[in-house]
């Protein structure tokens, strides 16, 4: 399978302020691409650029094949574009929103009708096609939003932070309609400040901050490459974790503390032993795999939420 | 893909039900309104008060031709009530009071020493005063004919001649040349009809800045649609919308109020012009604005300034002359100029080209204003 978008040296600047600055990615066809950063670092400047909304500076793209621009007008028969905000009308019902994009994007009549009928059930909310969208909850827009730019079949869907402020229920449904997309062989390009998300959902991903891609490739080979094991140690209330001279420094984490080693086998015998001696009740003591969150904060000295 | 675009736009404004206020229901207030207050001046009956201190049948007559004259009312006060009357209408609560005086008869006949005297009591900044001293003294002069032609009776002269002397070297022949009487409903009906499709920019403000700051121009960007359809999808469906308007008005005015539409043709032609320069010019707001309310200051300015240079509200007459001249500039002008035309001068379509020009002429600089600018507010939707 070849690339469904690839990216070289792409530059923005608005005004005198950079946004992005020689970002490089190729993303693979059939897969799910994460975009991971914290707020402002440049995902969404780069989502607009492949959906042919920014003209950017400088820099390569191809899309599905095609040079992003010269041949714009065939690229955009082919991808969804989901934007961060609900661009819906709400005053409209979710049939009608839906009629009106599909025609938009060249579906029209029976097909049309089908497809709406297809996309509902896939968001679940085929039951309220007629009401407005005015009276859905945040996440039943959002879900709409996204169904808006799956009605004529892209081979390429964007979704820039599709999951913002909605509640669980919805954050599921929209996770199981990117993972049936993926089934059906649809290109997904993913952005969201969301760690866990890009963990549950992305095949490879690209790290970015200030305008710079710090990281990319698969998601195994980024947390091998830049992520460090931990040791997790959760005792009974009350109590402290032993001292581990030279084998890490002890940091509180949630319940517990952790310790970030490159030996962790070393440092789980070393804790264990410890604890026996002194006595200690232990409630959970294990090795924790890297995580994004780890890499991130490796990669950049903070961390991606502020929250 | 243009259609399209117009089906939503109409779907969506059969959702709001402010669009219908704006657009239908306040005209048709204002035309109730203002066309009972003007249309109803002729009908309405104004009581006159007055006190008979002659009490002779002479005065009785005289009393009783003031009313028939004016179309007035009068309504007797007692003589006691003298002072009270004059104290009223010095305070403000009535206009005018008419005083026979005593010894009203003796004279009018013609004899030498008698003198009838009225007295009318007015509140100067009455609009009564006027037209009864006009009445009153169109009966002095009848009393003033009798006389002379009891003199000339009573000094030999046949009756003849004396018609002949009677008679007036002034003849005055009213030639009307128009097809119907121009009144307040010929002023009020196209003149709201006029005013209120310009209001119809406020909606198109609506839309274009409500879908910038809502991304879905943006979205829309990333579709097939091309940009010019978008802009044209929208004025179709506001033209649409406008001649929808001018049709109800009008047809309001028609049914409610008698109101002659005159050549159909002719008008059909002219609402259709006057929703495409309308339209048109709201495009080019659209374009200009940042904001909405940027957009509703411009509108404001142009349907209610447009209004009152326009001669929307009151006959164009009425202005000042330099006033007059600068109207011509402004489209309402053109337009209610138009309907005037064919509802109270009988045009056809090839008497009100003048109008038609004129509203093609502000149709296509609003057209070219928002087609220049166009380019410029896709840019700023899709950096928003």
């Amino acid at each position: 399978m070849g690339n469904a978008i690839e990216i070289e040296g792409l530059a923005k600047s608005y005004g005198d302020k950079t946004a992005l600055r020689d970002i490089g990615f190729a993303v693979r066809e059939g897969s799910c691409f994460g975009l991971l950063g914290p707020n402002g670092a440049g995902k969404s400047t780069t989502m607009k650029i492949l959906s042919g909304l920014l003209e950017p500076d400088s820099g390569r793209v191809r899309v599905l094949g095609l040079d992003l621009k010269r041949e714009h007008a065939r690229i955009r028969e082919q991808i969804g574009y989901v934007p961060q905000g609900i661009a819906l009308y709400e005053k409209l019902s979710a049939a009608d929103n839906l009629t009106f994009f599909g025609e938009m994007s060249g579906v029209r009549g029976k097909e049309l009708k089908s497809r709406i009928a297809e996309v509902l059930e896939q968001v679940g909310l085929a039951d309220r096609a007629k009401d407005q969208v005015e009276s859905f909850s945040g996440g039943m827009k959002r879900r709409i939003n996204i169904a808006a730019a799956l009605l004529h079949r892209p081979k390429l869907i964007i979704l820039d932070e599709p999951t913002v402020g909605i509640d669980p229920q919805s954050r599921n449904h929209i996770f199981e309609m990117i993972r049936g997309m993926k089934r059906d062989g649809v290109t997904v390009l993913y952005s969201t400040h969301y760690m866990e998300e890009v963990e549950a959902l992305c095949d490879d991903l690209a790290i970015i901050d200030s305008g710079r891609v710090i990281a990319h490739g698969g998601l195994n080979e980024i947390l091998d490459r830049f992520g460090t094991s931990a040791v997790y140690l959760e005792l009974a209330a009350g109590q402290q974790p032993p001292e581990l001279p030279g084998l890490g420094e002890i940091r509180p984490k949630d319940r517990g503390w952790t310790v970030e080693t490159a030996k962790p086998l070393e440092v789980l015998s070393a804790w264990a032993e410890a604890c026996r001696r002194q006595q200690l009740t232990v409630k959970q003591l294990e090795i924790v795999r890297p995580s994004l969150e780890t890499v991130f904060l490796s990669l950049t000295g903070t961390t991606l939420r502020d929250d | 893909m243009i259609l399209s675009i117009a089906i939503k736009e109409w779907k969506l404004i059969l959702k709001e039900k402010g669009a219908f206020f704006w657009l239908l229901l306040m005209p048709i207030g204002f035309i109730v309104l203002f066309g009972s207050v003007f249309g109803s001046i002729g009908k309405t009956t104004v009581t006159v008060p007055y006190i008979d201190l002659a009490g002779t049948a002479e005065s009785q007559a005289f009393i009783k031709a003031v009313g028939e004259r004016g179309g007035y009312k009068l309504e007797p006060k007692e003589a006691g009530a003298l002072d009270e009357q004059i104290t009223r209408i010095r305070d403000g609560k009535q206009s005018v009071l008419l005083v026979v005086r005593e010894g009203f008869g003796r004279g009018l006949s013609g004899a030498p020493d008698g003198k009838s005297t009225v007295e009318l009591y007015s509140d100067a900044s009455s609009e009564l005063t006027g037209p009864l001293n006009s009445v009153l003294e169109n009966l002095a002069n009848e009393y003033r004919e009798a006389k002379i032609g009891s003199a000339l009776q009573a000094a030999g002269v046949a009756e003849t001649e004396r018609s002949r002397l009677m008679e007036s070297p002034l003849v005055i022949e009213e030639k009307p040349q128009n097809a119907t009487n121009a009144n307040a409903i010929t002023q009020v009906v196209p003149g709201y009809t006029v005013m209120f499709v310009f209001f119809v920019i406020i909606s198109m403000i609506r839309r274009f800045i409500g879908d910038k700051t809502a991304g879905i121009t943006a979205r829309l960007q990333t579709t097939r649609m091309t940009p010019v359809s978008y802009l044209l999808g929208i004025w179709l469906a506001y033209l649409g919308v406008a001649i929808v308007q001018c049709a109800a008005l009008l047809s309001f005015g028609h049914f409610a109020y008698g109101l002659e539409l005159g050549d159909a043709v002719a008008t059909a032609v002219l609402v259709l012009m006057l929703a495409i320069c309308g339209t048109g010019l709201g495009l080019a707001i659209c374009m200009l604005v940042r904001s909405e309310n940027q957009g509703m200051a411009f509108t404001q300015l142009l349907t209610m300034g447009g209004a009152v240079l326009g001669g929307l509200w009151f006959p164009i007459e009425f202005m000042p002359r330099a006033l007059q001249t600068v109207a011509r500039f402004v489209p309402q002008y053109w337009a209610q100029k138009g309907f005037q035309d064919i509802m109270i001068r009988g045009a056809h379509l090839s008497g009100i080209w003048p109008s038609l020009a004129a509203l093609a002429a502000f149709a296509a600089a609003g057209i070219l204003v928002a087609l220049f600018r166009y380019k410029g507010f896709m840019k700023s939707a899709l950096s928003g």
